[in-house]
């Protein structure tokens, strides 16, 4: 569904990533591990196309997106979840979800997705007319996700889901990630913390200033001495 | 701890992003500086002497209003150039400054026609040329001083604004306090004092000022606030101090230009201070790029040639033999055109970065 | 009695003019961080496109209106598109500089093209009449505008908090990549946001063209400089602060008017800036703002 070949993302003199292929299949859910500073946001953002990428290219289901704007990979159907969940904290919880579905032309459809996140996240129901801002973080990152998926992407890009909350909230914001996949959504995560993300990966690839280290099944990452620790700590 | 070492960092980087040439020895960079100063006047005062003694009359008389122009432009880079915010109200400085030593040295026989009324004693003074500019650039000082206290605290949008609006009180106490300032009317009479020679020493004066406190320790450290901000307040600097203290040193530099003006025009009235000045000497400091005296200096000698140019249309031209209607407006179409085009293609002006003698010392180690 | 109605009526309608104008600067400023000093300007294609189409004949009031905001608007977003796109992503000074220049460009423009001088222009003059309530004469420019005006804010508060592209905008003033990523166009926001700003401007300039029944060059500037004034005291980029910023300016003003002597009138603008600036001394982020100002945006 997605192939990236030998991206570069420069920030000025600095190459924040280099020379990078990874790809995503249908269904899958792969991982995307590294420490801080790694370049997996800058992978992200050149995907989304937030920042331009230097070199390589990225393909969409056999179409080549790299000099499509942002919006217009939006409405192609791959859709990301920024890091630090970047929630609209102006505008209320259902102005939010609302903003999630602008590219759709299908009324019907946007409420049936609203009831089912709302269902599915009772405090976003409680506190659907208050301000975004207002909430915990990790309904703030549950909020995120059901943004994104308002717009009934093909793939969903996550970045760092698990920054900054509580054990026991990431377990289940992970839970959610783990059924979004069983109902057939493609994903890619990106995460340090790597116990989680594995829970559901197909793939892994590991990476650390701006260099892919590793690419394989998560046991594989197992085998290799040590490169859990290496890279991410943990 | 950590955040204070990334602020380090950034700090020095953009210290060496504001400043390519770096400093070696306190001592060595105060003369290089100064050299620096030196060497960016040159091309003026070669202007200068040229008008001296080639010249005929008129030309004389514009480029006096060049180097007028060239003063308050390095005036206005002193502020902009430095702190990064915007100016638009340096011609009130300008004007008081006229309106100072109008006041003051204006001979009696004149203020008796002209300004009879005048409060707190002025229709009875006469003060000589040399300590009525210093009293007016008092006055200015004073004015920079207040307006200061108020603009150094403010966001760089709101200060730009401020400085709108302390032009805008400026002028209207010119237009309606007219038992002193004589209104919409023009005020005439001021002693002629100033010639070329005075005005091409005064030029190179404040050029070399300005290139001194842009190399010194403040004018580093406001540059590197004006990037980042947060990195610099983690260093305890305190920039707004180093804004009201450039603001005040630029507002100087403004008000000499209009001592000077009023000492060689002898005539002043209030429109001259108002946004026509604004308009032109900010397009002169973008033009020729605001970052360095170099660019100011640019500026005013590039767009000075070529308004002239514009002028002689404007007023109508006769080519082959059809007289041309008047193009009132052209040249502020030009000017306007000018700021556009350079925020969207060059921001950083003719000069970019470096000062000329930067330039020149790059150009000789690569050619060695 | 009758005198202080009169001058509260006064202050009201100055204050909702002042409101409209810095609400246009506000909307702009609160998603690009564009201090949009050619905002006057766009006033001025507005009023001057009156004065065109009156010159060639136009006579219907009605249609004189809908032309003045249309124009408006469209003066807003080719303004955006030529001048203030190449700029967008630039750091504030640049934006405002760029605007500045533009504003000089369409002044002398005007000159140029039309007349330095002031052109009369009656067609809207009707609007401008008294009205008489019992033993009250109130002028109905005055009336129109405090109603128009309200009505105005009314709708764009609806606008903003109901339709898609109002959301957009209120998000884009936070964080203009997120919007994005809802596959929203930024262009669209951005036209959106100026559209509106200068449909604002537009219906401030039916008003000033009732009131003076004429137009000039510089018509929008000086207005403009005071709705910025209104916004700083506001709290540059907040909606609210730009109504209330430009009330609080229409009250400072007519109440300097009624406590000044004749003999120094002229003192007016002077002494509202003084008063404006005073206030700043107290509250340099302005009376609704934030410490954190809104036009800072990350990637
Ligand atoms: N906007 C930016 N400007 C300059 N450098 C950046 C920017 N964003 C990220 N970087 C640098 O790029 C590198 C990779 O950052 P990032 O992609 O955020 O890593 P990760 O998400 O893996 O933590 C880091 O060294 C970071 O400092
Ligand atoms: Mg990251």
């Amino acid at each position: 569904m997605l192939k990236v070949e030998n991206l570069g993302v420069r920030y000025g003199a600095v190459a924040a990533v280099r020379d990078l292929s990874l790809s995503v299949g249908q269904g899958e859910l792969v991982a995307l591990l590294g420490p801080n500073g790694a370049g997996k946001s800058s992978t992200i953002n050149a995907l989304t196309g937030l920042v331009a990428p230097s070199a390589g290219r990225i393909v969409l289901d056999g179409q080549d997106i790299s000099r499509v704007r942002t919006e217009d990979r939006i409405r192609a159907g791959l859709t990301s979840t920024p890091e630090g969940r970047r929630i609209f904290a102006n505008l209320t919880v259902g102005e939010n979800l609302r903003l999630g579905a602008a590219t759709r032309r299908d009324p019907k459809g946007v409420r049936q997705d609203m009831e089912r996140f709302l269902a599915l996240f009772p405090v976003l129901s409680e506190r659907y007319a208050q301000a975004a801002g207002t909430l915990s973080g990790g309904e703030q990152q549950m909020l995120a996700i059901a943004r994104s998926l308002m717009s009934r992407p093909k793939l969903l890009l996550l970045d760092e889901p698990s920054l900054g909350l509580a054990p026991k909230i990431v377990v289940r914001i992970f839970d959610f990630i783990g059924q979004l996949k069983a109902e057939g959504l493609t994903l890619l995560v990106v995460e340090q913390n790597a116990r989680q993300a594995l829970r559901f990966a197909d793939r892994v690839y590991v990476m650390s200033s701006g260099v892919l280290r590793f690419d394989g099944p998560p046991s594989g990452l197992a085998d290799e001495h040590g490169l859990l620790n290496l890279y991410i700590g943990g | 701890m950590a955040r204070t070492e990334v602020a380090r960092s950034e700090m020095s980087q953009a210290i060496e992003n504001t400043a390519p040439v770096a400093a070696t020895r306190p001592g060595g960079a105060l003369a290089r500086s100064l050299i620096g100063g030196l060497v960016t006047s040159l091309p003026v005062l070669v202007v200068g002497l040229l008008i001296l003694n080639f010249a005929p009359t008129y030309h004389t008389f514009l480029a006096l209003g060049a180097f007028v122009n060239l003063i308050v432009v390095v005036g206005l880079q002193v502020f902009m150039g430095n702190s990064n915010i915007a100016n638009l109200g340096h011609s009130a400085f300008v004007g008081l400054g006229a309106y100072g030593v109008a006041i003051l040295s204006t001979p009696l026989a004149m203020k008796k026609l002209s300004i009879p009324n005048a409060p707190f004693g002025f229709a009875t003074l006469e003060l000589d040329p040399v300590s009525s500019a210093l009293l007016a650039l008092l006055a200015v000082g004073i004015l920079a001083l207040i307006s200061g206290k108020v603009i150094s605290r403010l966001s760089g949008v709101a200060a730009t604004i401020v400085s709108l609006a302390l032009l805008i009180i400026v002028h209207s106490v010119f237009l309606n306090w007219t038992d002193l300032f004589k209104g919409n009317q023009a005020f005439f009479g001021i002693p002629k004092v100033v010639g070329l020679p005075w005005m091409m020493v005064m030029s190179v004066v404040v050029i070399v000022l300005a290139r001194l406190f842009k190399d010194s320790r403040w004018g580093m450290q406001l540059r590197a606030s004006a990037q980042s901000p947060q990195a610099a307040a983690a260093l305890g600097i305190d920039a707004r101090r180093l804004r009201l203290m450039s603001w005040v040193l630029s507002a100087l530099i403004c008000g000499l230009a209009g001592v000077l003006y009023a000492y060689f025009a002898g005539t002043i009235s209030p429109k001259l201070f108002y946004f026509q000045m604004i308009f032109m000497t900010l397009a002169m400091l973008i033009l020729g790029g605001m970052a360095t005296v170099t660019g100011a200096v640019t500026g005013v000698i590039v767009l000075s040639v070529g308004l002239e140019f514009i002028r002689s249309i404007e007023s109508g031209v006769t080519i082959a033999g059809i007289q041309l209607p008047q193009l009132l407006g052209l040249s502020g179409v030009a000017l306007g055109v000018v700021i556009v085009l350079c925020m969207a293609f060059r921001p950083s002006g003719i000069s970019g970065r470096y000062e000329l003698d930067e330039l020149l010392s790059r150009f000789f180690r690569h050619a060695k | 009695m009758d005198y202080a109605l009169q001058q509260l009526l006064n202050a009201l309608a100055f204050g909702a003019e002042y409101s409209l104008v810095a609400l246009g600067l506000a909307v702009v400023f609160s998603i690009m961080g564009l201090v949009n000093f050619a905002h006057g300007e766009i006033i001025g294609v507005s009023a001057y496109s009156v004065f065109l189409a009156a010159a060639l004949g136009l006579t219907s009031p009605i249609v004189a209106v809908l032309l003045a905001i249309a124009a408006a608007a469209l003066a807003a977003i080719a303004f955006e598109r030529v001048a203030f796109r190449p700029v967008r992503y630039a750091p504030t000074t640049t934006g405002l500089l760029t605007a500045f220049g533009v504003s000089i460009v369409v002044q002398n423009l005007f000159m140029l093209l039309i007349s330095p001088k002031p052109q009369s222009v009656s067609i809207l003059n009707g609007l401008n009449q008294m009205w008489f309530f019992g033993p009250f004469a109130v002028s109905s420019l005055q009336v129109m505008e405090l109603i128009v005006s309200g009505l105005t804010i009314l709708a764009l508060v609806l606008f903003l908090n109901r339709s898609t592209l109002g959301l957009a905008i209120r998000a884009a003033s936070r964080d203009f990549a997120t919007v994005r990523l809802m596959g929203i166009r930024a262009n669209r926001v951005i036209a959106t946001a100026f559209a509106v700003s200068g449909a604002l401007a537009g219906i401030a300039a039916v008003f000033i063209m009732a009131r003076r029944g004429s137009v000039s060059p510089d018509l929008g500037f000086s207005l403009v400089l005071k709705a910025f004034v209104a916004c700083v005291i506001g709290g540059f980029g907040s909606l609210p602060g730009a109504a209330v910023g430009g009330m609080l300016l229409g009250f400072i003003e007519v109440g300097l008017l009624v406590v000044l002597p004749q003999e120094y009138g002229g003192f007016k603008d002077a002494l509202t800036y003084v008063i404006i600036v005073a206030l700043l001394v107290y509250r340099p982020e302005g009376l609704l703002g934030q410490r954190v100002e809104l036009g800072d945006k990350e990637i």
